[in-house]
């Protein structure tokens, strides 16, 4: 289910079925103009791959809107802000976080995230809606998937 | 000029009035018959809303394939193309069967064969709901309904997908 009114009603009459939250990790600047185009083409990818995951197990899978932080930012305090939206997940029953990121950098600061990190090497493509990168997202969506549905 | 006009009489009037009068109710009581006689001409030669997802009737078989296909969809504020998907198969009769990948219970994507412990069986991987190749719904799994099933045409041996219709509980 996504964050939207009706996927949030849907959920709130069968809470006793979702147990796995999906959180997609995404980093925003404007700072650094060279890396425009690479950041929001990997946002971009990064937002259909989490969607898609979304609709193939959407009956036990809440995924919830994006964490952003600033590229450049300090981690560790970033690793406390995500830290955060955790804690108030888990005012829920929710036995599986996922971290989704292409940003290596998280990978550093996996055991201290109350979560499972999943970190994906970068998906680039000139055309994000070439045929190409269709199939390339529904396997990584297949993997991903498959991945998760290990940890039930 | 006027002393022509004074030659329409009282007679000739009412006469053509009735017969333009006359006229209208005459074409408003035709013109539903002959618009149903000439609606099928007008009709695009594409089916409406189906929409052709790939596959040739020929390569159907009876074991459950997924095909995948897009269509344009306007909803509320977006457009945007929306993937669909459907398990096809020929069951029993020889019969075309298109069934919706949805699960009946949440909404996961059900996939053939998609347990090894329930062979011959659509299975969700969300709670183990699981239909009969069917679609039926087994019962002591979550789902509640079968799954929906794609009315379907083909056109020129190529099958040709429209909406999913809901069928009932098991």
């Amino acid at each position: 289910m996504r964050w939207v009114k009706d996927d949030i009603q849907t959920y709130k009459k069968g809470k006793e079925y979702f147990d796995t939250v999906i959180v997609p990790v995404i980093p925003f600047h404007l700072s650094q103009d060279a890396e425009l185009d690479k950041s929001t083409s990997l946002s971009e990818v990064m937002n259909i791959l989490a969607h898609e995951i979304e609709k193939e197990l959407s009956g036990r899978v809440l995924l919830i809107p994006g964490y952003h932080y600033i590229k450049q930012s300090d981690k560790e305090e970033e690793v406390k802000r995500i830290n955060s939206w955790v804690e108030d997940i888990q005012k829920q029953p929710f036995n599986h976080i996922f971290f989704l990121t292409f940003d290596p950098s998280w990978k550093k600061y996996e055991r201290e995230l109350e979560g499972n990190l999943l970190w994906l090497p970068g998906i680039q493509s000139d055309n994000i809606h070439s045929d190409e990168m269709h199939s390339m997202i529904r396997n990584q969506v297949a993997q991903i998937g498959e991945l998760i549905r290990s940890y039930w | 000029m006027s002393e022509e006009k004074q030659q329409v009489s009282r007679r000739q009037f009412l006469n053509y009035t009735l017969t333009g009068v006359g006229g209208f109710m005459a074409a408003g009581l035709l013109i539903s018959p002959i618009r149903m006689a000439i609606d099928p001409v007008l009709k695009p030669s594409s089916v409406g809303d189906y929409a052709n997802v790939g596959l040739a009737v020929e390569d159907i078989t009876t074991e459950p394939t997924r095909v995948d296909w897009k269509i344009d969809q306007v909803d509320g504020w977006y457009e945007s193309e929306v993937s669909k998907a459907a398990w096809v198969f020929k069951n029993e009769d020889d019969e075309i069967m298109a069934l919706s990948p949805t699960c009946t219970h949440l909404g996961c994507v059900v996939s053939w064969e998609g347990s090894e412990k329930y062979p011959n069986e659509f299975f969700c991987p969300c709670h183990d709901g699981r239909y009969y190749k069917d679609g039926t719904n087994i019962e002591g799994t979550p789902p509640t309904r079968p799954l929906d099933r794609f009315e379907h045409k083909v056109e020129n041996g190529m099958l040709y997908l429209g909406n999913a219709q809901e069928r009932g509980g098991a």
